[in-house]
């Protein structure tokens, strides 16, 4: 396919990159030239140097031809005429990233007029995702397949936990309450495994499981980790982030502290969200935060503009022994290391953004084949969580799953059958219009005849 | 360094090498096959480097960053011109290593200069790849290597901005690989079309591909020591003076062309230069050489004076008159546009069109600066402003070049062999410039016999950074690059 990206900023760089590696052919428009220059070293596309929203430019760029067109520069206005005008000369879906609220407001009049096809506001994406994190907080991370049918949820083992210590296939035998759900993918040291029966959970790994959510809750419920609910909440910063995670908690009777350093800013968000109480003042301050009681905290999530901030002071909190704490961290390489040091629950409003992206563009290519209906990536990208829908007349239509060829790195994790979730064994079988859950160690498949074959 | 990345990449390009020499180990065999071991073995010498090295060589990481993309180019170019010698060697044709080298990177580099004294009788396969190593060298050996196998992927922009001639590189297609298979499938095309026109001339198919390879490639290897003056044809010179003006051209307007934007390509102002300065050589050159014995006529004039204009300019090298004896005028204005070469991205070497443009626009303003100091002016070319940064790359790319043709001039001038000025100064221009013939000893109708090895060896270096231009082959020498 061809992709047209204006704007090689972060969310747009990762993606290119994340494109490329799938074999798509990409062109970038960016305005800087030092940034078009550098893009053009490190990336296989065409780089242009050019106001996105030019007409000419976009033309140079072959936008006519262009199949997906994604603008996702700084301006929010841009990229509407950039989404607006790339219709008009042929292009043949546009995405716009709108994150400020006050666009927001009138999206779905904005959508229509300018023939976007999809808006993308990382910040409010963002938001829903610790939104999801706090409903569930033993979870380090959650995400939900089939329209809602099937959760995969991570966790980190600890010492007690009944999974570990044996080997997975024993685990009825040892454990007949222990409701039944799909180990897809342990991740340890770094490394990603996609366990078989012979595997061993030891402490500190990070599992993911998968099942309907009243299994997967009550899974959680027999390990004792169904810890009470969150009741109140500490957000560092008051960005676009925290006021979107506000408007979302409040609702559901959360209360929320907020910490803004800019006293402007805090009067105005104290304006817009009636129900929270916004502090101003420096949440890195750890006077200040004990005086506004953090160790009751049920959860703190810190989403500064700078990542280190957010690293110590969630750090600070964990040790104050806040149960969930959540950190925004933009800056990807460092993960690893934040992971190491106990903080699980990492959120990135990049990485975010671009797994969605991806998402739409993997579901618009090869329009015949089963397209992905869904893209979640476990684990920095190491491993792939994809649900399909199985296509009439395929191949391994109506075969037993024993009968087929399923690619190494790979395991057909869940069927969704007429609203009934299936953990497949040897026995089970696809059928035509079945929704199909497949890990994988391997980006890029775009297709569930590239893994299952007769 | 990622040292093994680089050892799988040069693996990579000496497989495509030997597959190269596939279509002269036919052409050897279609002729009584006196030639085709040597072919043979030196594929087999490539198979038993390459495969290892491409096979064995497991990076930890396909990253190719500048320093091994220059290294790469660098490296396979010298390593391509040792192996691509050896067909020479075996046949007995060029017994001596040195003399092959130097006609193997004369063909590589697309130059054309030649130390044969004896061009007719040899056999056919090896002359077939005399000829074919200018076709393959004109559009870069890494391009073909990345249009054979595109999952080189990645960072490739480095090796083809390192090979492909011009300061600026501009992408067709979004994907390296698809800009390259591009390239040779036009390259490919207009060269068929030249073998075409030659045959229509009355060639036979085997001239008419050593010559459409040679013109395609702008080398200027030909299979008769009159070279295309042979044929004493108004026709094959009308038809290869027209191909050598078009491969001159760049290759991404004819993609334009073909892709319906032909005004844009048109309008290119490269292009424009390139055609005036084109003609207005040609009919200076038609009026200076009217009164001797290639002149006569103002038709006649125009006809010799229209092919070595284009022969120069385009850095091919043909000749179809003995122009090391016109007057010194029409030498000079030959000399010119030895130096200017053709339009970036074309197969020519030379300095190039756009970077004579730039520099003679910054010339412009240099002068008016004097008198003018506060005025801000910026260097337009191709109708948008070009960065300082491009610009004084451009200037000192101008002095290297210049540096170079003098320091290579007076080293071989050491050698004594050639006691006249002209031939060593024009030895070292015609090397760098890729061009091929010379004047005085070197002239169209001399060769390069003369000089001793030493001299051999300096020249061919000359060629190689001529046509890598200048700056990744001397990257070699900086001690930064082979740091850790």
């Amino acid at each position: 396919m061809r992709i047209l990206i204006v704007g090689d900023g972060k969310v747009g760089h990762t993606l290119a990159e994340e494109l490329i590696s799938e074999g798509h052919n990409v062109v970038i428009i960016d305005r800087n030239d030092d940034v078009v220059r550098k893009a053009d070293d490190m990336l296989d596309a065409m780089c242009i140097h050019g106001n996105g929203a030019n007409a000419k430019t976009l033309l140079d760029a072959n936008v006519d031809k262009a199949d997906i067109v994604v603008a996702a520069t700084a301006s929010d206005e841009t990229n509407m005429l950039c989404c607006l005008i790339a219709k008009r000369l042929g292009a043949k879906y546009t995405i716009a990233r709108i994150r400020d609220p006050e666009y927001n407001e009138s999206l779905t009049l904005l959508q229509h007029e300018l023939g976007l096809d999809m808006t993308i506001n990382p910040e409010r994406a963002t938001a829903l995702e610790i939104s999801q994190l706090l409903r569930f907080p033993y979870a380090s991370d959650i995400e939900t397949f089939a329209k809602g049918h099937v959760e995969l949820v991570a966790f980190r083992a600890q010492e007690g936990d009944v999974i570990v210590g044996h080997p997975l296939k024993e685990l009825p035998a040892r454990h007949p309450t222990l409701p039944r759900v799909l180990y897809c993918a342990v991740e340890r040291d770094g490394a990603v495994t996609i366990p078989n029966g012979d595997f061993v959970i030891r402490v500190g790994d990070l599992v993911h499981v998968a099942g309907e959510p009243v299994t997967v809750t009550n899974f959680f419920r027999v390990m004792g980790r169904n810890a009470k609910r969150v009741k109140n909440v500490m957000l560092l910063g008051g960005g676009r982030i925290s006021y979107y995670l506000a408007r979302l908690l409040s609702p559901a009777g959360i209360h929320v502290t907020m910490f803004e350093i800019n006293e402007e800013k805090a009067a105005t968000l104290s304006e817009l969200l009636p129900h929270v109480d916004v502090i101003a003042g420096d949440g890195t301050d750890q006077e200040l935060l004990e005086q506004e009681n953090i160790t009751g905290m049920d959860a703190f999530i810190s989403l500064s503009d700078r990542d280190e901030e957010n690293l110590m002071t969630g750090l600070y909190a964990q040790q104050l022994g806040v149960q969930k704490v959540v950190v925004k961290n933009n800056r990807l390489a460092y993960n690893g290391v934040i992971n190491s040091l106990g903080i699980d629950s990492l959120v990135s409003p990049r990485i975010i953004t671009c797994n969605m992206l991806l998402r739409y563009v993997r579901a618009r290519v090869n329009g015949g084949g089963t397209s992905v209906e869904k893209l979640y990536k476990l684990v920095d990208g190491k491993a792939e969580a994809l649900e399909f829908i199985a296509r009439k007349g395929d191949p391994y239509i109506g075969v037993p799953l024993k009968e087929l060829d399923v690619r190494r790195g790979t395991l057909v994790a869940i069927i969704l059958h007429k609203g009934k979730v299936i953990i497949p064994f040897g026995n089970d079988v696809i059928q035509a219009g079945d929704s199909v859950v497949i890990i994988a160690n391997t980006s890029g498949i775009t297709d569930l005849n590239e893994v299952i074959r007769r | 360094m990622n040292i093994l990345l680089l050892l799988k990449l040069i693996g990579s390009i000496l497989l495509v090498e030997g597959a190269a020499m596939l279509p002269a180990l036919v052409i050897s065999l279609l002729y009584g096959g006196s030639d085709a071991m040597a072919f043979v073995w030196t594929i087999l010498i490539l198979c038993a480097v390459g495969l290892p090295l491409r096979l064995l060589c497991k990076p930890e990481q396909n990253n190719l960053r500048a320093k091994e993309g220059f290294l790469a180019v660098a490296l396979s170019w010298v390593l391509l011109s040792i192996f691509g010698a050896l067909p020479f060697v075996f046949s007995g044709m060029i017994p001596n290593f040195i003399d092959a080298l130097f006609e193997a990177v004369s063909g590589f580099t697309t130059t054309g200069a030649s130390i044969l004294t004896q061009i007719e009788g040899n056999p056919h396969g090896v002359m077939f790849w005399r000829s074919f190593t200018h076709w393959i060298g004109g559009m870069g050996v890494l391009v073909l290597t990345l249009a054979l196998l595109p999952q080189m992927g990645g960072r490739t922009s480095h090796l083809v901005r390192a090979e492909s001639p011009g300061p600026t590189l501009s992408k067709i297609a979004p994907k390296m690989g698809d800009t390259a298979k591009i390239l040779y499938l036009v390259y490919g095309v207009l060269t068929l079309l030249n073998w075409l026109a030659l045959l229509l001339a009355g060639m036979n198919p085997y001239d008419a591909a050593i010559h459409a390879l040679g013109t395609a490639g702008t080398g200027g290897f030909s299979n008769y020591a009159a070279s295309v003056g042979h044929f004493n044809s108004v026709w094959i010179e009308a038809i290869t003076t027209f191909f050598m003006v078009v491969f001159g051209v760049n290759f991404v307007l004819y993609f334009k062309l073909v892709t319906g934007s032909w005004r844009e390509g048109l309008r290119n102002e490269e292009l424009r230069w390139y055609l005036g300065i084109y003609v207005g050589i040609t009919l200076l050159l038609t009026l200076v050489i009217l009164p001797t014995s290639d002149g006569g006529t103002f038709l006649n004039s125009l006809r010799y004076a229209s092919f070595q204009a284009a022969s120069l300019m385009s850095t091919t090298g043909y000749a179809t008159a003995d122009f090391n004896l016109w007057p010194a005028a029409a030498k000079m204005l030959l000399l010119l546009v030895m130096f200017t070469g053709s339009c970036a991205g074309s197969t020519a070497g030379g300095m190039k069109i756009c970077r004579i443009g730039m520099l003679t626009k910054q010339g412009i303003r240099e002068v008016r600066r004097t008198f003018q100091p506060r005025k801000v002016q910026v260097v337009r070319f191709e109708g948008k402003g070009v960065e300082e940064s491009v610009l004084s790359q451009v200037a000192v790319f101008a002095f290297m070049y210049i540096l170079l043709i003098l320091l290579g001039a007076m080293l071989i001038s050491l050698d004594g062999v050639h006691a006249d000025f002209e031939t060593n100064i024009t030895a070292a221009i015609t090397c760098v410039s890729n061009v091929g013939p010379g004047f005085g000893a070197v002239g169209p109708m001399g060769s390069f016999a003369g000089y001793s090895a030493y001299s051999k060896l300096i020249l061919s270096f000359l060629m190689l950074a001529g046509r890598l231009e200048i700056f990744p082959l001397l990257a070699l020498f900086h001690p930064a690059i082979w740091r850790r």
